[in-house]
This record gives C-alpha cells, structure tokens and sequence, in this order.
C-alpha cells in the first residue's frame, strides 16, 4: 500500500502517454517537488518555494504557480497539453458544449507578463470549465437548453469575471441538465456526459460536465452550480472534489436562476487545496446580488500544510458527527462500508466521532422538490423568446410565449415547471409551497442543533455509485430519491465539501464514493481543513480514471 | 358537499380575490386532512394540464399531456405527504441563512448598463425603437 509520502501526481505538464501498467503509476513530472503552501495573497514574482524531496504535491494549482515562476514551463505549453487531452478524450465523454477558441492566446498573453517580469494573478494559467448557465460574454451560454441555443450574454458571471481577473484562462462551457434541472446530465438538450471512470455511466448532474472534466483532467478546476447536490453528487460519481459553499458566499450573479431560495455557484478540482484557492477567488459580496452576504472572506488557503509536518493527531478534539438517516436501508451497502471507513480514517486521525439524527432529514426531499419546482416556475417565466433565446413563428402573442416555450423547452423542464405552476397556485400555496418553508424552518434548526454539538457532519454523498445511462430516465421519483443526502444542505443554505474516500465494483477500474463533510455556516474554512489532512492522509488516494492514467492510444 | 364542494372543483385561478376565499378554504382541507389521516395526504383536486400549461404559457400537444400527466400526479401525490406533518407555529422560512436579511439596500441611484448594444442584438424580432411582437389577443 501506498504510504502518504507519494511522489507527486501531475498529469499535466507533459503528453499524456503514460507507460502502460496493469495499476495506475505515479510518475513525477516536476523536477522538483515542492511543499510551499504560499497563500494565495502574495503573488509576486519572487516567491521562493521551499524545496523537498519527500512531500506529496496536492495543489496543480500551485504547481502550476510555481513551474511557471520558476520558468520550467511556460503556460502555452502546459495550454497546450490539457487541449491535446481535452480533444482526445472529448468524443468519448462530452463534458463540453463549446471549447474557447482563445485559450493559447490568452497563455501567450501570460507567458508575455511572465517575460517581462509582470505580476500574473494565482490562477494564471489555470484552464478553467465553467458550467454553461453561468454566462460568459464571450461565449455561447446555452444553460443546456435549446431556448438560449446561440445565445451570448452581454456580461460576465461576477464569478467568471474574478476568474479571469485572476489570470484564470476559461476553457470552455460544460454540459448540464438543463436549466440545473436533473441528476445526470440526461436532461441537457444537446448531449449526455459520459463518466470518466466508466463511459456507460452517469457522471452525475446537473453539473456532470464540470465533474467529469476535472476527473478527465481535461482542465485544472472547474466552476458548477448546487441547488440540490449538483456539485456534490457528480462530485462523488466522478471522483472529484466538488464544494458547496454556504449560500451568499458566492455571488450569483450572471447565474441562469433556478430556485434563488436554494442556487448557488460551487467548485470542482482534482484536490481540496485546488477547490479551496478557487473558492476563494469567487468568493465575497457583490452589489449585484442582492443575496450576497457582506461578510468577510478568511483566507482559507493559508491553512493548507504539509502532512508531515503535522502531528500524530492532526484533528485532535474535532467532533464529528455521522448522520444516521443517511446510512439507513435505502444506501448501497458498499457505499456505506465506504463511509465507515472514511468515519474510522477520521478516529485515526484524533476526531471524536458520534452518530447523529436530523429527524426532518426525509422531509428535506419533498419540501425541496416543492420549493425548486414552484421557485423554477417562476424563474423560468423570463424565458419568453421576446428579449432573447429562440422565438417560434407565431400571429399571435401567446402562441408566440407558448410554442417558443414549448419548442424551447425539454420534458423534465416542462414538468417542473408544471408542477410549480400547479403548487402555486391559487389555493394551493398554503398546502404546498408554505409547508414546504416550514420545513425549510425545522431542517435548519435540526442542522443547527446537531452543529452545535458537533464540528462537522458527515454522510453519502448519494445512495450510490455511479448508474449506467438511462437506468433511471424513465422514473422521475427514482431519480429525485437520489437526492436525499444532498438537498437538505441547501435547505439549510450550509456549506459542504465531498472528496473521494473509496471505491466500489464496478467499470474497468472500480468506481469512486465521495464523502460529504457538512460544516456551519460560513465555516468553509474548517470544512477545508478537515478535507485536506483528511485527503493528505488517506492510503488509497489514487482517484485517477483508467481513462487517462494509463495514457491515451484510442 | 354542497357550496363547499362547487368551490372544491373550481379550477384554480390566479385572480386575487378568489385566492383570498380558496386560502381559507384549503386551510379548512389541511386542517380536515390531518383529523381524517388520509392515506394518500393530499385531497386538493388534481392537476388540470391543459390549464395549467396555459397559465405557464407553454403549448403541450395532446401526447404530451398524455405523457406527463401519470408522472405530474404521481409526484403531486408524493409532494401531499406533507399535509400529514405537523407543522403548527412553525415559521416559514423564505431562505436559508439570514445572514442575507435587512441591510442589503443600495442608493436609489440608476446606473447605466455598459454593453446595451448587446442586449439589443440579442432581440430577435427588433425594429427600432420597439421591440416586435405580433398581435395580442384577449381571450377572456
């Protein structure tokens, strides 16, 4: 087994041919590893890194920092490298709806500061997917339906835009079901994503691009939306780190809205101190959205350390909880070893560990499908084929709403938005929609009670590993069960963080089970803390799809 | 079931004044519903697709209404679960944190957009100054 100390694991830098081997090698790229966790707030050129021989690199982003700085590597190159992986590995898994035809001009751009000794922000060079319902000016934003099929926003998501401010380079627009609305990518009008780990299956969704790109290493981070585990659950199908931050951390501004009670912009990356450094590049109040809090965003990135310098008992007195409805008959029994695994990885690591109950916790998913249904109804009405997105012929005004909207619109949009109309109703909103707050009321209080007594809470981040495509498409109630370990969170507006702890059988090389860490509100620092020892921590750590581990010869 | 049950069939309406006089009666139903312990949660009247996809403005075909109508019902019918719960003297919480609430005010003061040329652009049937659309009837 593998000990913590592994040699770095960088994909990036160079072609993808990896030697062959029946398991997947690490192979050391970068000529000297490095254990420098420089916080991201001190981007000069002349950070000197402190140079080891024996740490384990978990940040591509700092790496690419660094082998930047250092001038081993200019960013067209490293550019260069995940376009060659993207294009080959594209036809197979399809976690793009548009790829940027200016990612090598904008590498060049860096590569010209770098030269001559200009500041280039913590994330230049950086290749990041961005889900397409959030709009980019420069390319087309779909949010997976034909009714914006074209459409180019004329502004950038205050998130896209801190991206870019900060030397990001976005790469292109991942797939989703449309309009968020969905769990597996199935629902987008253009094309299904296939999962990394197994093309037969689900990468998860809504934003199953974004998951499976990063799992593809088809680029280095990428941004999602979580309105009701759509960053957590294809998170956990693909293998990936996918966080959830608290609502009003992020601004979601130039998000497509879907249920604005619940919505909120989430990150992916292949480690936590990746996923951390881009949360805190979005994160912070924004006049634009009204929603946003005001604040203050800790610096959650100082606090990544090496492993070997902490101690034997690195989360020494944290208490953690385990959710036990979360673990009850409906979950696969191999994801539930997973999880008692990864609850007894934490005792080793010094947490106290007790079981935990939310009672409201199965409530969460009806309550949850009655306000995202009714709060899409209303969101969705913009849609009208007048100001923008496709308009159908019509001699009249309402055939003209009507068909646009249905030509526009696919099935499971259409039925939210139906059973919305319908839960709103005249009659009817005491019945459902205003239940369904007071629910809301009761999960908060329970998720505040248990986090009161406890630092984190851990549970599934799905019933399941990864399904194969169309197992569930025909079965609404199916596929929304799915939804259970995640949707309370947002009900409760919390944070929380999924990493991969494990595997289970199935596809060529076993499929990976994320665990979900629940932290307070506005906690993500603690979140990240526990993620990352966590994560530096674990034996079985190479959460790398066969896909691209054992290099690509199609 | 008389008056009450004229109002029962009644489909819903988004008029003001008949929301007002069904709120009080669906309160009546929510309140009847919780004594009787109805199996299925819910005896609020079914969803009426056709009316409903006009109220949302979408034009289903004959197929689909047949399509969707099963599934609708059924997680209509799961949503009715929570008419069984009680939730008596529990506030409704409109969001999540309220960390968001009270001082989220800016000056009234109008900012101008930067880029109206590409919202105009994207206008699909646009003739200046207007906006084009096509005839408006008024069915009711």
């Amino acid at each position: 087994m593998l000990s913590t100390l592994q040699p770095p694991r960088t994909l990036s830098r160079f072609p993808l041919h990896f030697p062959s081997t029946k398991k997947p090698r690490r192979h050391v790229h970068i000529s000297k590893p490095t254990s420098s966790w420089q916080p991201i707030t001190n981007p000069t050129l002349t950070d000197q890194s402190q140079l080891s021989t024996s740490t384990p690199q978990r940040s591509q982003i700092l790496s690419i920092r660094h082998s930047l700085l250092s001038r081993h590597v200019t960013a067209t190159q490293l550019a260069d490298s995940y376009l060659t992986r993207l294009r080959l590995t594209e036809p197979l898994l399809n976690s793009f709806l548009h790829v940027s035809n200016t990612v090598l001009k904008q590498a060049q751009e860096i590569d010209d500061k770098i030269k001559n000794n200009e500041d280039v922000g913590p994330l230049a060079g950086v290749l990041v997917g961005v889900k397409d319902n959030i709009c980019t000016a420069d390319m087309p934003s779909t949010g997976g339906s034909r009714v914006l099929e074209g459409y180019r926003p004329p502004f950038d998501a205050t998130a896209v835009k801190r991206v870019k401010e900060l030397g990001g380079i976005v790469v292109g627009k991942t797939n989703l079901d449309e309009f968020g609305m969905g769990s597996t990518t199935e629902a987008s009008a253009f094309q299904v994503t296939a999962n990394p780990w197994d093309v037969s299956r689900v990468p998860g969704g809504s934003s199953g691009g974004s998951a499976a790109a990063v799992s593809a290493r088809q680029c280095v981070v990428s941004l999602g939306s979580d309105t009701g585990g759509s960053v957590r659950q294809p998170a956990s199908f693909c293998g990936v780190v996918g966080l959830k931050p608290t609502y009003g951390r992020v601004s979601r501004f130039g998000l497509m809205a879907y249920a604005s009670s619940l919505d909120v912009i989430g990150c992916f990356g292949s480690s936590v101190a990746d996923t951390g450094i881009l949360l805190h590049a979005i994160s912070g109040h924004d006049s634009r959205d009204a929603t946003s809090s005001k604040r203050e965003v800790p610096d959650f990135t100082s606090q990544f350390i090496s492993p070997n310098i902490l101690e034997s008992k690195p989360l020494k007195e944290l208490r953690v909880g385990l959710i036990h409805e979360a673990l009850d008959d409906g979950v696969d029994t191999s994801v539930k070893s997973a999880i008692h695994a990864a609850a007894s990885h934490l005792e080793e690591l010094g947490c106290t560990l007790s079981e935990v109950s939310l009672p409201s916790f199965s409530l969460g998913l009806p309550a949850y499908y009655i306000l995202a249904s009714s709060e899409s109804s209303s969101n969705l009405s913009r849609y009208d084929g007048l100001r923008y997105g496709n308009q159908a012929a019509a001699d009249e005004l309402n055939a003209l709403y009507g068909d646009s909207r249905a030509s526009g619109f696919g099935p499971e949009v259409k039925m939210r938005i139906l059973m919305g109309t319908y839960a709103l109703s005249a009659g009817y909103y005491d019945a459902y929609y205003n239940r369904a707050q007071q629910v809301r009321t009761l999960i908060q209080k329970s998720f505040e009670a248990a986090l009161d007594d406890n630092d984190i809470l851990i549970s599934p981040a799905a019933p399941s590993a990864a399904y194969k495509i169309g197992e569930k498409i025909d079965d609404p109630l199916s596929m929304y069960a799915g939804d259970i370990m995640t949707v309370n969170v947002n009900m409760a507006g919390l944070p929380a963080l999924v990493l991969p702890c494990g595997f289970v059988e199935g596809g060529p090389a076993g499929l990976p089970v994320g665990l979900q860490m629940i932290g307070a509100a506005f906690d993500e620092g603690k979140l990240l803390k526990v993620a990352h020892v966590f994560e530096q921590t674990l034996r079985c750590s190479s959460f790398i799809p066969p896909l691209i581990a054992d290099g690509i010869e199609l | 079931m008389g008056s009450r049950g004229l109002l029962l069939l009644k489909v819903p309406s988004q008029k003001p004044h008949h929301f007002l006089l069904n709120k009080s009666f669906s309160k009546l139903l929510i309140r009847n519903c919780s004594t009787t312990k109805t199996t299925t949660g819910s005896s609020l009247q079914p969803p009426d697709l056709p009316r409903l996809a006009q109220t949302a403005r979408i034009s289903l075909t004959t197929h689909e209404i047949e399509e969707f109508a099963p599934k609708i019902r059924q997680v209509i019918d799961w949503f009715g679960q929570l008419q069984a719960v009680d939730l008596n003297s529990i506030e409704p919480a409109i969001r999540a944190v309220a960390d968001t609430e009270g001082d989220n005010l800016r000056d009234d003061i109008p900012e101008t957009f930067d880029n109206r040329e590409a919202m105009i652009a994207a206008v699909p049937s646009y003739e200046t100054p207007y906006i084009k659309v096509p005839k408006v009837l008024n069915k009711e």
